[in-house]
């Protein structure tokens, strides 16, 4: 069985970012990377190979079009496999990999593609944590009042703990 | 499962092949032969009596050590894809600062040339050769004039060319932060801590006799040491590499030393190697490359002075001349990063191994080998197995950028204040140390302390016990260093080595002190 390459093209990577903004500020830790195969005949993939360039672990998802009828599904078939134990260190930053067919979790040989891992319910999260644009809207908020009582700074004292003198020494120590 | 059944193969088939090539292979070959003549090898069991045969009669010991020894040295298979200069050094940024060094380095001995007016390398005429061939053995009695000759570089150089390297895909800020390093090295390679390195040093630990600490005079030795000598005559019995390896971790009677390095070494007095080392010396008779004026004034300036080296000025030409012609040490650059700069001589492709100052790491090795061949190959093993990566720029676990940021990390992790004080007044730390490590601590710590502290680089096959040397040694002068305020008071505080004991220093560093 001889293994030819398969003629695929590769966009350029496109950063993930929360919302619309673009700040130049913070750089994002997650791109993606689109590789598309202009081949219409089918074809089994047996092995990806590319070298690394600092990434620390990878995510391959592929879309399959299992018939004409119905739409065509995106599916996980690795999941952050780690390429760099280490990410603040060199380690496996400038290695060559491959991915074989037999490293996907499926369990039936030929079919790994069509049968990987099922996706996560990202779902689940959405209910338990809080819309993030509210979160850092109000942390803004929040963060404005302290500014606000520091730049405001009054010598007069709170008085909580004094009501006319009842806390004297001389007081307390009669009861 | 599948990957490393298959990584397996490949290493097998990578030794097989090496192996294929060397003087065992046709020695088995002629025992194969022979043992057909002997009465136990009958025809119908032919492959398991000839086997049988080697073990009984060592031949099995002796390709063990050969694959042991091939493991050793051999980096791991590589990725199918990779070129062959990945294999060398796999980060691009590395390569081609030990690219552009060399060209430094090239160009600064080309124009020693022009100035000079003297050839790269030339041939000697008849009458030159022999004369020089007379005065083989006493070469350090000529005065010839080397005034005009100047060494190609000093460690200071490399040091600067190491601390300007940069990873551009790294972003360090300009502003003093959590991720830029405190230190010189700026590059972010990986470096073992304490807990690591006690995992890995573990033969060292407090509850295990060294030599060099438990064979000193008031501990009698019934407590370890007579034992000690017992099992590493054993060792040498039974001609076995890998346990040599493992024995010499608690360091080598001084009688047994000679054999045991070249045990672990896997060197064999071969007649082959004697004829190959007299080849080399016909070279050096025949030829006369600038290099060698340069390895002659750099040992007349160093080992000659040497209190304790002078008398081996002479192995020492012997040695290095032939060194630096030799073809074979082109097989290690495979997985080094330097590549070495090819000359002609008169049409014939000559060899030269650059220009490097060689720090005298011969000289030790004249305590233990008297036969110039047999010193001559030992000293070729230890370069290519260890010293080399003392003089590139590469991210191995060994090489010396990550020496000296294991260096510069323990002693920011457990002696912050004496580090953060020696910053201060101006004095970093490595500025210091540098020189200790680059030259494997030689000719700065006693001989015997230093050929204790080699015992261990052959035993762990690895030169970060320099590192945590030299911050052991910080450590133990921390007091002193603690008070002074300049660069030059820090360097006469270490100045002077030559009292210290290796082997406690070492423990109490990694296994007694409160961190």
């Amino acid at each position: 069985m001889s293994r030819v390459l398969v003629p695929c093209h590769v966009k350029g990577t496109v950063a993930l970012q929360v919302g619309d903004v673009r700040t130049s500020q913070g750089r994002p830790g997650v791109l993606v990377i689109d590789v598309t195969f202009p081949s219409v005949a089918p074809f089994e993939l047996q092995e990806i190979t590319f070298k690394n360039y600092y990434t620390a672990f990878l995510s391959i998802r592929v879309r399959q079009h299992t018939s004409a009828h119905t739409p065509a599904k995106w599916v996980t078939c690795l999941r952050d496999y780690c390429l760099m134990p280490d990410p603040h260190s060199e380690e496996g930053a400038q290695e060559y990999v491959s991915l074989f067919k037999h490293q996907s979790p499926s369990v039936t040989f030929p079919k790994w593609l069509s049968h990987p891992v099922p996706c996560e319910q990202p779902a689940l999260l959405r209910e338990g944590l809080p819309d993030p644009s509210r979160v850092s809207s109000e942390v803004q908020q929040m963060w404005a009042l302290t500014e606000m009582i520091r730049a405001s700074h009054t010598s007069t004292r709170i008085g909580r703990f004094d009501v006319d003198g009842c806390y004297d020494l001389n007081l307390l120590s009669y009861t | 499962m599948l990957q490393e059944e298959s990584d397996l193969s490949l290493i097998i088939a990578q030794i097989v092949q090496k192996l294929k090539g060397s003087n065992l292979y046709s020695q088995l070959e002629r025992q194969a032969w022979a043992s057909l003549q002997r009465p136990e090898i009958k025809l119908e069991s032919l492959k398991e009596d000839i086997k049988e045969f080697f073990k009984i009669s060592g031949w099995e010991k002796k390709l063990q050590n050969a694959v042991y020894s091939e493991l050793s040295v051999f980096p791991l298979p590589s990725h199918p894809a990779a070129p062959p200069e990945h294999l060398k050094e796999p980060l691009v940024y590395m390569r081609k600062a030990q690219g552009s060094w060399e060209k430094r380095i090239l160009k600064s001995l080309n124009s020693m040339c022009t100035e000079l007016s003297i050839p790269l390398a030339r041939k000697r005429p008849a009458g030159e050769q022999k004369e020089l061939l007379n005065k083989w053995n006493e070469m350090g009695t000529d005065e010839p004039d080397l005034s005009l000759f100047r060494p190609v570089y000093a460690p200071k150089d490399f040091l600067e060319v190491l601390i300007n390297l940069r990873n551009p895909n790294y972003e360090n800020g300009d502003s003093l932060s959590f991720r830029t390093h405190l230190g010189l090295i700026q590059v972010p390679l990986k470096v073992k801590d304490i807990p690591e390195l006690k995992e890995c040093f573990v033969e060292l630990g407090l509850n295990i006799g060294q030599l060099g600490i438990d064979d000193s005079t008031q501990v009698p030795p019934e407590l370890f040491e007579n034992e000690h000598v017992r099992i590493g005559q054993k060792v040498l019995a039974e001609q076995d590499s890998a346990a040599a390896q493992q024995y010499i971790r608690q360091g080598s009677p001084t009688a047994l030393r000679a054999e045991l390095w070249a045990l672990i070494l896997n060197i064999s007095s071969q007649p082959e190697d004697v004829l190959y080392y007299e080849q080399l010396k016909t070279n050096v008779i025949q030829h006369d490359l600038l290099v060698d004026s340069l390895i002659y004034k750099d040992v007349k300036l160093t080992a000659s002075n040497d209190d304790y080296y002078f008398v081996f000025e002479d192995y020492l030409y012997q040695v290095l001349l032939c060194f630096s012609r030799d073809t074979s040490v082109l097989s290690h650059f495979a997985f080094n990063s330097a590549s070495p700069p090819k000359s002609y001589i008169r049409g014939k492709l000559g060899l030269e191994e650059y220009a490097v100052f060689y720090p005298p790491n011969v000289a030790p090795l004249c305590f233990l080998y008297h036969e110039p061949s047999k010193l001559y190959q030992i000293f070729r093993e230890m370069y290519v197995r260890f010293f080399f990566r003392l003089h590139s720029i590469s991210s191995h676990p060994s090489g010396i950028v990550s020496l000296c940021l294991l260096f510069e990390t323990l002693l920011q992790t457990y002696l912050p204040q004496l580090f953060y004080h020696l910053r201060e007044i101006g004095a970093q730390p490595l500025r210091i140390s540098f020189k200790w490590m680059v030259r494997a601590f030689s000719g700065y710590l006693a001989t015997d302390q230093l050929l204790l502290l080699w015992d261990r680089i052959l035993g762990y096959n690895s030169l970060e016990i320099l590192a945590v040397l030299a911050a052991a040694v910080f450590a133990f002068r921390a007091v002193n260093l603690m008070e002074v305020t300049s660069l030059a008071a820090a360097e006469a505080v270490l100045a002077d080595l030559s009292t210290l004991k290796v082997m406690p220093l070492l423990q109490i560093f990694l296994f007694a002190t409160v961190t």
